[in-house]
């Protein structure tokens, strides 16, 4: 376990304050708005991390996990009247079991062609889900309006509730990859990053924390899955399992600094805003403006800063520490 | 602290500011009245959302000004009721996803303070945008979705000015009813052919709903993605089960790629019955020749205007703005301004409530409208213009002419499909 | 039926051999730098904008703007590949990834901003109609599309294999370190393959253009379609995607005709995801 020095504590706890204050101050909702779905990506990208970043598997199928934890919780709300917090675990333990059910036969896959499984099998998911009429095929889940509540995970006149638990659900997956980062189980997922045959020779089971690496990304991924369908009522394939979504989440996390417990939320808070802005102020008018300033900043953030703007920070910020994580 | 963490604490006191000074920017005071619009201006259905915008944006200039024109609101400048107020319109871009059909009309109502909203094209998108105005409770005024399970929600503040998905799927079924008493043709199998959205799988319900209803048999049963690389597998089961007539529910992509792969397969039903894609102007300006001879729901065709010169009247000043006719797309979304501008304007005010009670008294006749419908009047319980219906149109010559309902129609049908091989 | 599955056969050979055409640029670029480029079916759409744009413009049938279009498209992979791409290749892998994401955004949004986001065909062109084989239909445009990819595959083997230059691809592909020690120049290799495997999908293209729908965003499922393929033949081997775009384009139609259409492409990733467990480095792969 590491120890945090009292300024880091300070600056994260400084951090953590004006993030609470934010939308107490900003009450025009599209900006709380950008700073959910900057919270949500966040998690999705810390998610994304934990297998990819620390444990070398660079999953381009994300959506599927999103898209299984929305559509579990949904489906038991809708159809059965489960509550969605309930659902909200049932979502992320049938994340879990599908990864764990397509990560096992993809054990040896790296590199290029793990990248390539994740987008089949994201495909896959989509395209079975599109067509199963029971939990709406093509027409999606629509969720209902009615009875507001915490209890109920369902928010109707003000969106300070979906802020707050969203910021929760970040700082939980914060914590979780933290402690997965500092752990033995972070150590043995570095090691079969670097090769498997190394890992092996250490004695790791590398197809055991492989499944697991890749167990707790689909969890946490499923978890804002939920969250997602509890905010916006209405799910689809086409919206919560989309290949769109799942590169967005890799770009989030690579930007930002991937193999760092932070990078990822810096990336959100790059990424989400410069389209979400960049969208609202020049979208209208159908050029496509907004995506050539997207694509740009893009190409140019990955052409100068390859390892992540997180690293980069801490550059500027004071002399890098020799650490695995920071 | 450290230079580090200062930077850390600096970059996010940067962000927050770089916010404010968005929220501040973001804001212009009220001098007219502001509708907000939700289309999706980029991305994969751009060309439909840009078209439905021309509609939009010509309604707008014909309320705002003088036009000797049997529309609503045209003939002053303004908002009588309201000293002569504008309407103008905000327009936000949804890229197609639902996700931000509800974050833009959420910020177009707290942000732009819009009173009225109107879009999507999408049903998906709609279907979330109408969710918000539901929410926040602002009036929402749609006439070009055609998902029937819009105005299924019960939904107080949600008004359809268009035909849905039923009622276009069962005018196809009444065509061939009428098709056999008046030509003796006789239609006995469909075959049923689905694009895999919401759109397409609503409409494929519908078809085989009612292919039951009317007594035919439904043969093939397809659905496919509307951006598929190839359809021939698709189209080869069509043939193979012999229908007499398909029905297809398409956008465009997929419109333009299975005319292209019926040709090419020499695909000879008596008949092809569609819906959306096929009437976009995209697709005749891609496929030419090839689209002759394939029937389409529609609420609008130019051709109405022999009976209806207000249909004329329109088309021209729509051409001399675009340069370029007016399409059915444009049409229906051209509706929209209409009736949310009546609504205010008998209203005499834009707060939500007596919008609301306004826009269930509407009652617009059937001469204020470019469709050969009786008006436009909401069913109480789901807000469904009840005099919304479509006509069939057929494309002869490269044109969309009006052939049903067979009163209504300007030429007669051309049945059964013309071979591939005899057409120039 | 028999008839109907020797119709299914051709045309699942038809759209595979233009897979097959499309994958090659791919897997070159992919086996020399190890890089995974995403702006690829971008640049399939800039080689069918290209040959429509020489029709309209200037009335050039498809089938002679292809040389066009070829040296066209290698210029331009090869500027790419000098100011943009080069500069992240000592980087993470990830960047590499992000950098042609981001070409790829910034090509499909430019040609939105120059061109709208219509949709064009091409109007009747020299290669056109159907020919009657038997009892089987053969579409003419895509049957001369599958012998371009037949000959493009051929020439780009002999050239890997006979020349001096090719030779010297292959074994940066094969080894790169070692590659150096014998003096290759491995920028300029990189180089010249980026620019070889732009021009390539640029061809195919110009050939898809022929019968299929021209629009911004028309890269998007043939260039996922073409990893699969890639990944499928084994990363860097031209057989391989060459075979391998042949399966794919057999497994969706085949299966598209004799299962479900609408589960035509997951069949297609099925039979990958099966591969890709039975032999982790594709078909051919090294």
């Amino acid at each position: 376990m590491r120890n945090f020095t009292v300024r880091q504590v300070i600056a994260g706890v400084a951090t953590l304050l004006l993030l609470i204050a934010f939308p107490l101050v900003i009450s025009q909702s599209v900006h709380i708005h950008v700073m959910i779905l900057v919270f949500m990506f966040g998690m999705l990208g810390v998610a994304w991390n934990i297998m990819g970043g620390y444990a070398g598997m660079f999953s381009f199928g994300q959506a599927a996990f999103f898209g299984i934890g929305a559509y579990t919780s949904s489906y038991l709300s809708v159809a059965h009247g489960v509550n969605p917090w309930i659902g909200l675990v049932a979502g992320g333990c049938a994340a879990a079991l599908v990864a764990a059910a397509i990560g096992y036969p993809c054990s040896s896959l790296r590199g290029h062609y793990f990248a390539i499984a994740s987008i089949a099998f994201a495909e896959i998911v989509r395209i079975v889900f599109n067509n199963w009429q029971t939990v709406g095929a093509a027409e999606g889940l629509t969720l209902s309006m009615q009875n507001e509540s915490f209890a109920n995970f369902l928010f109707n006149s003000s969106k300070l509730p979906y802020y707050y638990i969203m910021l929760a659900f970040l700082l939980l997956s914060l914590a979780v990859c933290y402690f997965v980062a500092t752990s033995k189980m972070g150590y043995y997922f570095r090691a079969i990053k670097e090769s498997h045959k190394i890992a092996e020779v250490m004695g790791v089971n590398v197809v055991l924390y492989r499944l697991m690496a890749i167990m707790i990304s689909a969890f946490l991924s499923a978890m804002a899955g939920t969250f997602y369908a509890q905010y916006v009522l209405y799910i689809d394939p086409g919206s919560v399992m989309v290949l769109a979504t799942s590169v967005q989440i890799v770009l989030i996390s690579m930007l930002g600094g991937a193999g760092s417990i932070m990078g990822p939320v810096i990336g959100a808070a790059i990424l989400i805003p410069a389209s979400e802005y960049t969208r609202i102020t020049l979208g209208y008018k159908g050029t496509g403006v907004d995506m050539l300033i997207y694509g740009l900043l893009i190409t140019l953030i990955s052409m100068y800063y390859p390892d992540g703007v997180w690293k980069l920070l801490s550059k500027i910020g004071g002399k890098t520490r020799r650490s695995v994580n920071s | 602290m450290t230079s580090r963490s200062f930077v850390r604490v600096l970059s996010a006191a940067l962000s927050l500011l770089l916010i404010l000074v968005c929220s501040v920017a973001a804001q212009t005071p009220p001098k007219v009245i502001k509708i907000g619009a939700v289309y999706p201006l980029t991305g994969n259905i751009a060309s439909t959302g840009l078209d439905c915008k021309r509609g939009v944006d010509l309604a707008v200039d014909i309320i705002n000004g003088k036009y000797d024109l049997d529309l609503p609101l045209a003939k002053t400048a303004g908002l009588p009721n309201l000293g002569g107020a504008k309407i103008e319109i905000v327009y936000a871009d949804t890229k197609g996803d639902p996700r931000n059909g509800m974050s833009e009309a959420e910020r177009l109502i707290t942000s732009e303070k819009v009173v009225a909203m109107i879009g999507a094209y999408q049903s998906a998108v709609t279907k979330t945008a109408s969710q918000i105005t539901e929410r926040l409770k602002i009036p929402y005024v749609c006439s070009d979705s055609s998902s029937p399970t819009l105005t299924d929600r019960g939904y107080k503040y949600f008004y359809r000015v268009s035909p849905h998905d039923d009622i276009f799927a069962r005018d196809q079924f009444q065509f061939l009813k009428d098709l056999e008493k008046k030509t003796g043709q006789k239609v006995q199998t469909v075959a049923v052919l689905y694009e895999n959205t919401e759109f397409g799988s609503q409409a494929g319900k519908a078809y085989k709903r009612f292919a039951a209803e009317f007594g035919y048999k439904v043969v093939a049963d397809i659905t496919y993605s509307a951006n598929a690389t190839d359809v021939t597998s698709e189209v080869s089961k069509l043939i193979v089960s012999k229908p007499d007539v398909l029905m297809h529910a398409s956008y465009i992509t997929d419109a333009i790629l299975f005319t292209k792969t019926f040709k090419e397969k020499g695909f000879q039903p008596k008949g092809i019955l569609t819906m959306a894609g096929y009437i976009e102007p995209g697709y005749l300006d891609a496929i030419k020749a090839d689209g002759n001879y394939v029937i389409v729901r529609s609420t609008f065709a130019l051709d109405l205007g022999k009976n209806k010169p207000l249909v004329t009247k329109v088309n021209t000043l729509f051409k001399k703005k675009y340069g370029i006719d007016m399409s059915e797309n444009a049409a229906r979304s051209f509706m929209a301004p209409f009736v949310v501008a009546d609504a205010i304007n008998r209203a005499k005010s834009t707060d939500p409530e007596a919008m609301v009670k306004a826009l269930n008294e509407t009652n617009i006749t059937g001469n204020q409208v470019l469709y050969p419908w009786q008006g436009i009047k909401f069913d109480p319980q789901s807000h469904q213009n009840i005099y919304a219906r479509g006509t069939l149109v057929q494309v002869l010559n490269q044109e969309y002419i009006t052939v049903w309902p067979f009163d209504a129609a300007s030429k007669p049908v051309v049945w059964p499909f013309p071979e591939w091989k005899g057409r120039k | 039926m028999p008839d109907q599955l020797l119709q299914q056969l051709v045309d699942g050979l038809l759209i595979g051999l233009m897979y097959s055409l499309v994958a090659i640029g791919l897997t070159l670029i992919w086996g020399v730098m190890n890089i995974v480029n995403f702006a690829h079916g971008e640049f399939l759409m800039l080689g069918m904008f290209t040959s429509f744009w020489l029709f309209t413009l200037y009335g050039i049938d498809p089938i002679f703007s292809i040389p066009i279009c070829f040296v066209g498209m290698f210029i331009m992979g090869t500027l790419i590949y000098r100011f943009i791409v080069s500069k992240v290749m000592k980087g993470p892998m990830l960047a590499q990834l992000v950098v042609t994401f981001g070409v790829s955004i910034f090509i499909s949004n430019l040609a939105v901003f120059f061109w709208t986001p219509d949709f064009r065909l091409l109007p009747a062109t020299m290669l056109q109609g159907t020919w009657q084989v038997g009892g089987i239909t053969l579409s003419v445009p895509k049957v001369a599309a599958s012998v371009g990819s037949i000959i493009a595959s051929v020439c780009v083997l002999i050239f890997m294999t006979r020349t001096i230059t090719g030779k010297a691809i292959l074994a940066t592909e094969m080894d790169r370190d070692a590659a150096l020690l014998m003096g290759i120049n491995t920028e300029r290799i990189n180089s010249l393959s980026f620019g070889i495997g732009t021009a390539l999908v640029g061809v195919a293209g110009a050939f898809l253009s022929t019968y299929y729908y021209i629009y911004p965003q028309v890269g998007g499922l043939f260039g996922t379609i073409a990893f699969c393929v890639v990944a499928l033949g084994g990363f860097g081997s031209i057989e391989g995607a060459f075979i391998a775009g042949i399966l794919v384009g057999l497994a969706q139609t085949l299966g598209g005709f004799f299962f479900d259409p609408s589960y035509k492409y997951a069949i297609v990733f099925s039979i990958y995801l099966i591969t890709i467990w039975i032999r982790p480095k594709g078909l051919l792969g090294w």
